[in-house]
């Protein structure tokens, strides 16, 4: 049966790379490899390979500003 | 359970048949809003911010005695694989009942993932997974606070990865699987489409309008990362809607059969109450150009 292509799993590692510079940055250099070592099936690691890096950093940036106001 | 008043099983107030614009109650705007609630239809409110404060709470439901309040949630995280948290619908559900909205509205995004805080609203993977949870999460929802959430379109820096499915056909899908109703924001979609390449008017016209009973507008800003070839623009309720917003919502106004309630939406830079009422007006003559066309069709 072929693994669904969203699960918990691929939106905690979704997660964990929007507000983990650290990890992101391990991600970017080696995204199948991080993305496998998550415990992420086949078709996943494939998807993230291609992300969207440009949209991710700036993702980030703007996921990290929100959280700085709500703690302001 | 809590009852929202006028709410038929879509969640949607369902007595009110004409157009109307409103404004986001907002602290700063407070002293405005009280003095031009004659010039606002509606008032929309961050149900957050008032989960774990009673005063606020009484304080939102004297407002709804004077004019119509809807009530819009950030933080359910309800387009997600994730179940959303109980004790948040519980408080979402509390909420609902002292203040008794038209209508209750979250976005369509996950803000956690095992136990990781975003922060803010994250597009979820576009797959059939996703709708399926999402669906199920709605339901979820609604059998805690009593009714189904209308559910709102939204804006998203980075194309969401490991999706398989484009942002409208994701949208209706999940419309369709859950039943609940659009609150379309239409800044939204416009910044979506400009920053992923779609049209903006083909992007609307693949929404099924007999689902849109909301809308949002609001402006942004572009972005960059240094390369002018990278900017993007960003959702930040900080600027005024620019004019493919209007057009859009009259293009919108002349393809839907519901009443719209437009609700006009900024977070911080506030303008004169005057710039702000200015701005509801273009959209009251944005739905009269739309309806004027429909008529006309």
């Amino acid at each position: 049966m072929k693994a669904p292509m969203s699960n918990p799993a691929l939106e905690r590692f979704l997660a964990k790379i929007y507000v983990d510079a650290d990890a992101r940055a391990r991600f970017l250099a080696a995204p199948y490899d991080e993305a496998a070592s998550a415990g992420l099936h086949e078709e996943q690691c494939r998807a993230l390979e291609k992300i969207d890096r440009v949209g991710l950093e700036m993702a980030a940036r703007s996921f990290r500003r929100k959280r700085e106001q709500k703690r302001d | 359970m809590a009852e929202v008043v006028e709410a038929d099983a879509a969640g949607v107030g369902a007595k009110n048949m004409t157009d109307r614009v409103g404004l986001g109650w907002r602290p700063e705007l407070a002293a405005g809003i009280f003095a031009h609630l004659d010039e606002i239809d509606v008032i929309e409110v961050i149900a957050d911010d008032y989960f774990d404060s009673a005063s606020g709470a009484r304080a939102i439901k004297t407002l709804a005695a004077q004019r119509p309040v809807v009530l819009h949630g950030t933080s359910l995280g309800l387009a997600s694989t994730e179940p959303p948290e109980r004790k948040r619908l519980e408080k979402m559900a509390k909420l609902v009942e002292k203040v008794r909205p038209e209508t209750w509205s979250e976005h369509l995004a996950f803000v956690r993932a095992g136990g990781i805080e975003i922060g803010h609203l994250a597009a979820p993977p576009r797959t059939r997974s996703t709708i399926d949870a999402t669906a199920a999460n709605l339901h979820r929802a609604q059998a805690i606070v009593g009714s189904l959430p209308l559910v709102e379109n939204i804006a998203t820096l980075i194309d969401p990865p490991a999706s398989d499915l484009d942002e409208p056909a994701w949208l209706t899908e999940t419309l369709s699987a859950s039943g609940a109703s659009l609150v379309l924001d239409l800044h939204n979609l416009y910044a979506n489409s400009i920053n992923f390449g779609i049209r903006p008017k083909q992007f609307l016209a693949r929404l099924p309008p007999i689902q849109i009973h909301q809308v949002h507008i609001s402006g942004g800003r572009w972005i960059d990362d240094g390369d002018l070839a990278h900017r993007r623009l960003l959702d930040d309720h900080l600027h005024d809607p620019p004019d493919p917003v209007y057009d859009l919502l009259a293009d919108l106004a002349s393809r839907c059969p519901n009443p719209l309630t437009v609700v006009l939406e900024r977070d911080g830079e506030y303008p004169p109450m005057a710039h702000l009422l200015a701005q509801l007006n273009r959209a009251r003559i944005a739905l009269a150009k739309g309806r004027s066309a429909k008529a006309a069709a």
